[in-house]
């Protein structure tokens, strides 16, 4: 705490001002909207986001602290193979946005859906279903804010000297603020500001990389002399071609299906909104991940001894900043990585506040045919997200190790909960409800026991077992359960004759 | 463009962007491990280095752009509230 490095404070605390600002700001424009349909303004932002915003806030949320420090640790460690795996990321915002994004906006405007619950309970009558499915987005969200609380907390303390405890409060409490406060419009704002600084950082620490590493030709010719394994794919065998299989399906094509992502799809303005995101989103995913993880190998310029003297992986970005970035611009830096890490949490917090209040108590009080009053509702949606919000943060100051194991299950649990359900149930007819909840429940539970119990099938990651049994399942169920009913399956699916 | 009509565009396009994973993903072998053997040096490495990074990026990038601009249409996304009064 005494020894901390003041000036790496200030551009920090300006930057979750700002963020603060955003969301009192967007309060305040929306109050006239927040009265008419305040569910869909505040879990949705009213079906209003632009092409730009789009795009970033798709990012942003799908990038998280880990893409910036951990990633790029392991490119320092194995090299261009890394970046190889990594550049798989491309695929994420227009596959997601491309085979999503039109169907879920047509669907939530038919049925006012606000979540990807609200979708999945229409398509599939379930109500069993659309609790499940709320609940293991609230469990593996909880979790997977827990550790993007702890990577930027840690970070912060690495690099600025100052405590844990301080960085928590400091970007921790600013999150859970402007999340609660501004809701899914001002998630999408500062998720936007976040990319950008996320951008501008990858840039300053490339520069100063280059800088103190001696020019690019240098540092090359210190990998190429030392390091020859780091120019090739295999990496004498640290990147085994099984990984990049599994990473194909684990960071690329299953995230399609993660509900943070594809609830992006209810939220924007037009088509012509869509089509830019796709575009935008591409080259900025690029940019980020190849930015991020070339600075992660040449910073061998910069930190020239072996990773154990560095304290492994996570270590490497933090060393490198405060190595070779001017005492002045250090607390430029980690705002980059941090941005990462409130926009997934801010994203993730919305997400599992809206899987509360709309899918299970908005849902159970209309079964009783209780209509709750605005401002109740008002009251509530924020008390909920302030308190998810308090509590993952609490959780992340004395994180137990349940919370590791589940945090590890969550990216492919979720991908394999949400895959076959969504992929299927909107684009196949005879897709039923037995099939979706035998393919949610089984699959997701064949991945975190795998997982859990270190099982693999010729050596692969365990989201091949997931994402197979799943859709064994699915189509199990399929055919031996009876389809939905015409009525259902009539509005999912038009006929031509009728209108 | 009628419920229907729309639906039809919706499948096509999200077949199309599938087409395109495949390729990309044909390129992208193509890219780093069909070039990795090939003698050759770009900006100061490997040939294979910068195609399955930058290059696969760029392709990427075009792919999108061929998407957008051939396979996508833009539909009314609102109207679709009149055709879901069906009793």
């Amino acid at each position: 705490m005494n020894n901390g490095n003041p000036a790496a404070l200030l551009p920090l605390l300006v930057f979750m001002a700002v963020m603060v600002g955003i969301g009192f700001y967007v309060r305040r424009v929306q109050a006239r909207g927040f009265a008419h349909n305040f569910v869909q303004q505040y879990f949705i932002g009213s079906h209003d986001l632009g092409g730009f915003v789009l795009a970033m806030t798709t990012v942003a949320t799908y990038s998280s602290v880990s893409s910036f420090v951990g990633g790029p640790g392991m490119a320092w460690q194995i090299g261009f193979g890394w970046i190889y795996m990594a550049v798989v990321q491309v695929t994420a915002i227009f596959l997601v946005l491309g085979i999503f994004g039109k169907r879920v906006a047509l669907l939530s405007r038919k049925f006012d859906a606000v979540t990807v619950v609200d979708i999945i309970r229409e398509r599939f009558q379930s109500d069993g279903l659309a609790s499940l499915a709320a609940f293991i987005i609230v469990l593996f969200f909880c979790a997977t804010m827990t550790a993007q609380f702890v990577g930027g907390a840690k970070l912060f303390a690495t690099v600025t000297g100052y405590s844990y405890e301080m960085g928590l409060l400091l970007f921790g409490l600013v999150v859970v603020i402007y999340t609660s406060i501004g809701g899914f419009r001002a998630v999408a704002l500062t998720d936007t500001c976040c990319a950008v600084m996320m951008m501008i950082g990858i840039v300053l620490l490339l520069y100063y990389v280059l800088q103190a590493g001696g020019g690019y030709s240098n540092i090359l010719a210190n990998i190429h002399a030392n390091h020859p394994e780091m120019l090739e794919p295999l990496s004498a065998g640290h990147m085994p071609v099984g990984l990049y299989l599994t990473q194909w399906i684990l960071v690329g094509i299953c995230t399609i299906a993660l509900p943070q992502s594809v609830v992006r799809g209810i939220s924007y303005k037009d088509t012509k909104s869509l089509h830019q995101a796709m575009l935008i989103g591409t080259v900025v995913v690029g940019f980020m991940n190849i930015g991020i993880n070339f600075t992660g190998i040449l910073a061998h310029g910069v930190l020239t001894d072996s990773l154990q003297s560095y304290g492994g992986v996570d270590y490497i970005i933090p060393k490198t900043i405060v190595t070779a970035m001017p005492p002045a611009l250090v607390g430029l830096a980690i705002i980059g990585p941090l941005a990462a890490s409130i926009s997934t949490i801010s994203g993730l917090l919305i997400v599992a506040s809206s899987a509360i209040i709309k899918d299970v108590y908005l849902h159970h009080q209309a079964k009783r045919g209780i209509q709750p009053s605005a401002g109740k509702l008002r009251l509530l949606s924020m008390a909920a997200t302030a308190v998810i919000g308090v509590v993952v943060f609490c959780i992340a100051l004395t994180p137990p190790s349940l919370i590791w194991i589940i945090n590890m299950f969550a990216f492919g649990g979720l991908e394999t909960a949400f895959f076959w359900t969504l992929l299927l149930g909107l684009f196949w007819r005879r897709a039923n409800k037995l099939g979706a909840i035998l393919s949610m429940g089984g699959g997701t539970l064949a991945y975190c026991l795998t997982q859990g119990m270190g099982f693999k099938v010729l050596g692969l990651h365990q989201i091949t077992i997931g994402i197979t049994v799943s859709l064994l399942f699915f189509l199990l169920g399929a055919y031996i359960g009876k389809p939905q009913d015409e009525k259902v399956l009539a509005t999912f699916f038009p006929n031509k004759g009728k209108l | 463009m009628s419920e229907f009509e729309k639906y039809q565009q919706i499948c096509r396009e999200a077949g199309w962007t599938g087409a395109a994973l495949l390729v990309l993903i044909v390129f992208w072998i193509f890219a780093g491990f069909g070039l990795a053997g090939v003698e050759g040096d770009l900006l100061g490495l490997p040939l294979w280095a910068v195609t399955s990074s930058l290059g696969v990026w760029f392709f990427a990038i075009v792919l999108v752009k061929l998407l957008t601009r051939f396979v996508f249409r833009d539909m009314e996304l609102t109207e679709g509230k009149g055709a879901g009064r069906d009793e």
